[in-house]
């Protein structure tokens, strides 16, 4: 069968040749669809996202593949994202003619044999990695939404309700599962820019980078910017360390974001639209870059979309390692061919943004809930969240936790629930902080755990904020204060260096932590912290503005672990290198001799059978305890305590 | 104007459709850093002339962004995550650990014979696998998760990768 192109859509202003033209690329793609989810024979689903290919996707689809061909199986090899159970990859799902689904993972080439068979009917071939039912119903295996992990999603996902059932580089699966219907209905009913932004108003549906200001009414800024050359950007520079959660919708769902972005320009009477993508997301590049390009051969995209009145380009650009693009002047100063440097505002985006134009600079989600919206209505959309925040939104989850991956929770989500949901912390340890909005967010102490719910209103309190989705659950057996060098050295780097309040007070902040670190705290450090903290807040923008954050927090929750290391100068977690000491408990113990052989930096001294380390060489990298734990010891070492002043 | 070489010329070439402003910058100099692996002098002229800037100033955008190469690339990087989920498993003991094995005093080194670098990597969110390096070959676009780290592990890897062993493990990803 030809694939229709926009050759053939016929150009009219009349609605009901919008609809027919609209129907001419959707019905084929609802029958390919129908016929991709009950298949004529199983089908084998590889998910090939991020986080699958750091788990051995690759191999594991090459080995079905191989496998199936050479046993001349009768059945067919597919692809998906996978379905958020991170630490579960590689993921394949089953599909049967039935339209019978099931998820197994981890999935290794060399369980490819195991999913093969049961593909080809030897039931049960593959039991031991089945995770759950997508769809239907197969012996008794549960449906993945009885998984504990998934306790707190509502029953039903929302934004992310195709990950799992398309191939996300398949438009014709996204048309046929609903997709770019919204934004037909919105061009064939003759509903207006005014009328789209006032949903998301009516839906309370605020911004999802962080700030939560609601995303219709700064839609309706630039729609009533006086030049009429508008412009829509999307900020897919999604840059906080442990959170990918815009990356699931770029990989899982591009054409969701493309649609949404559509509409955006749509309601803002924008002629061009960029999505700006960290270089780090290669495979989210890919797939937006494909989705255009797929809607535009369809007239989805591009000049009279649906041959009626309204024209609309739509671009990638890929971004090159700046976090601080991330910042909404930023990025358009890295769009519009410079150093990706922030500016002051105002003047707003809405007034003058890239290439000097009105513009609006909205994130991931923000766009890509829009197309929901419109499709259900604002009602439908307020069902959950709360009072202040309505709706669903992503979140990922990393750090000493079992279970890391993604969810799709409704705010308000009450956070010690979500902790369970995660497994709990891992190895026995116990909750320290958690680390929410990045580098620019916060460090929570683990006592808010009981009444902290997932909205900014609940984070405020704690002079904290819940930020842009990434959670990071920090335990004990780590001193925070290495998660606190960590995000200094990561503002101190990627401060664009206009403002010395920002690039000089967190090099600053990063020599004070480290000084500490190496054992050599003053007393004077906290009040000089104090003082770092309200110079950065007279930076130009939120990056130095937030900078201090995390140091803020820690002084204020963890002072303890803070005065631990600067006057008491002593690590009870061993994790602070100055305050650790390698030892040789039993030198007789022969994997001695394979922890001399795999240190790196020649620290052991002496013959065999009478090593010993020595302290002035040793990095503490932990090398030798791995390989011969308790031959080799490691201690906390009392460094002289900070004199009485 | 410059003299008119047949590298000038590929170059030039390879930039052809890319218009004076209109947001291009970006775009032209991954293109260019794609197909030679890094970002020469003379390609930054080139990419002036076709968007119709100042070479200044096109040096000094792309030297702001941390993944621009103005230099030719090692044969293998070995880029090291510095993510929370990392931090949380040792991942400064691999640090330095990697650092010390290679010779290195900080990240950003390359070995004296130029065929093995260690730099710093951001997080993309495959934090199951942490703690995790992505060994990268540029100039033949291959890049490897190796995941699950332990100092010792990490150590044996930067051993291998530094005496030019042929070094397999790990997950192939989308470079």
């Amino acid at each position: 069968m030809a694939k229709r192109s926009r050759k053939d859509t016929k150009l009219s202003s009349d609605p009901a040749q919008l609809q027919a033209n609209f129907d001419a690329i959707r019905d084929p793609a609802n029958a390919e669809y129908q016929a991709w989810r009950a298949p004529e024979r199983p089908r084998i689903d590889v998910a090939i996202d991020t986080s699958s290919l750091a788990n051995g996707a690759a191999a594991t689809q090459t080995a079905i593949e191989a496998l199936s061909s050479d046993r001349n199986a009768a059945l067919d090899i597919g692809r998906n994202h996978g379905y958020g159970m991170q630490w579960l990859q590689p993921l394949v799902t089953i599909t049967w003619p039935d339209g019978s689904s099931v998820i197994y993972g981890p999935v290794t080439e060399d369980d490819a044999a195991a999913i093969v068979d049961e593909a080809t009917g030897r039931d049960g071939a593959a039991s031991e990695l089945a995770i759950g039912m997508l769809a239907g119903k197969r012996g008794d295996i549960p449906s993945i939404r009885d998984h504990p992990f998934f306790a707190e999603e509502p029953r039903e996902r929302r934004l992310i309700a195709r990950i799992g059932f398309t191939d996300p580089e398949s438009m014709e699966h996204y048309i046929g599962s609903g997709g770019w219907s919204a934004m037909a209905r919105v061009l064939y009913r003759g509903m207006e820019p005014a009328g789209v932004r006032q949903e998301l108003i009516d839906g309370s549906h605020g911004g999802r980078g962080g700030g939560g200001f609601p995303a219709g009414v700064k839609w309706n800024f630039l729609a009533g910017a006086p030049d009429p050359e508008h412009y829509m950007i999307c900020n897919a520079d999604e840059g906080d360390p442990g959170a990918w959660v815009n990356r699931i919708v770029m990989e899982g769902d591009p054409h969701l974001l493309v649609e949404g972005m559509t509409l955006g320009g749509f309601a803002t009477l924008s002629q061009r639209g960029f999505i700006y993508i960290r270089e780090e997301y290669p495979l989210a590049v890919e797939r937006v870059e494909q989705a255009i390009r797929q809607a535009e051969a369809a007239g989805l995209l591009g000049a009279n979309i649906l041959g009626g009145d309204f024209s609309y380009q739509l671009e990638v650009v890929k971004g090159a390692g700046s976090y601080v693009c991330g910042e909404e002047t930023g990025l358009i100063s890295s769009i519009q061919v410079q150093r990706g440097q922030p500016r002051i505002r105002p003047p707003f985006p809405a007034a003058v943004g890239v290439f000097m134009k009105p513009s609006n600079v909205s994130n991931v989600e923000s766009c890509a809930h829009v197309p929901l919206l419109l499709q259900h209505g604002h009602e439908w959309y307020k069902e959950f969240g709360t009072d202040g925040m309505s709706g669903t939104r992503l979140y990922s989850f990393s750090g000493d936790i079992p279970y890391t991956g993604f969810m799709e929770l409704p705010f308000g989500a009450p956070m010690k629930e979500v902790l369970a949901a995660c497994g709990g912390i891992s190895g026995g340890a116990e909750l320290k902080a958690i680390q929410s909005g990045g580098p620019l967010g916060s460090l929570v102490p683990a006592s808010s755990i009981d009444t902290l719910i997932l909205e900014n209103a609940s984070f405020a309190p704690y002079d904290a904020i819940m930020g842009s989705g990434g959670i990071v659950w920090v335990s004990d057996r780590t001193h925070l204060v290495i998660i606190n060098e960590f995000l200094s050295t990561f503002v101190e780097e990627e401060s664009c260096g206009r403002c010395t309040t920002c690039h000089g007070g967190n090099q600053r902040m990063t020599e004070i932590f480290r000084r500490i670190m190496a054992g050599n705290g003053r007393r004077e450090d906290a009040f000089n912290l104090k003082l770092i903290d309200d110079m950065l807040q007279q930076s130009n923008c939120v990056h130095g503005q937030f900078s201090p954050k995390p140091m803020r927090n820690l002084l204020q929750y963890f002072r303890e672990d803070f005065d631990g290391l600067v006057v008491d100068r002593h690590d009870s977690t061993h994790t602070i290198p100055a305050m650790t000491q390698y030892r040789v408990a039993n030198s007789r113990d022969p994997r001695v001799e394979d922890a001399v052989a795999i240190c790196p930096a020649d620290a052991f001294r002496g013959n065999a059978g009478f090593r010993t380390i020595d302290d002035a060489a040793c990095i503490r990298c932990a090398a030798c305890l791995e390989v011969a734990p308790g031959a080799v010891v490691r201690e906390a070492k009392q460094l002289e305590p900070l004199p009485v002043a | 104007m410059p003299l008119e070489t047949e590298a000038r010329a590929e170059l030039r070439e390879l930039v052809t459709d890319f218009k004076p402003n209109d947001g291009k910058l970006m775009a032209a100099l991954h293109r260019v850093q794609h197909r030679y692996g890094w970002i020469s002098r003379e390609s930054l002229e080139v990419i002036a002339e076709q968007l119709e800037m100042f070479p200044a100033h096109v040096y000094g955008a792309a030297s702001f962004y941390d993944e621009y190469r103005l230099e030719p690339p090692a044969n293998t990087t070995i880029r090291w995550c510095s993510g929370p989920a990392c931090r949380l498993e040792n991942a400064n003991g691999i640090r330095d650990a990697m650092l010390a094995t290679l010779g290195f005093d900080g990240l950003g080194e390359r070995t004296d014979d130029g065929r093995v670098e260690l730099v710093n990597g951001q997080c993309n969110g495959a934090c199951e696998q942490a703690p995790l390096v992505w060994v990268e070959q540029p100039m033949e676009h291959s890049r490897r998760v190796v995941g699950k780290l332990t100092a010792a592990s990490a150590i044996r890897m930067a051993r291998a990768i530094r005496d030019g062993e042929a070094f397999e493990e790990g997950h192939e990803t989308v470079f």
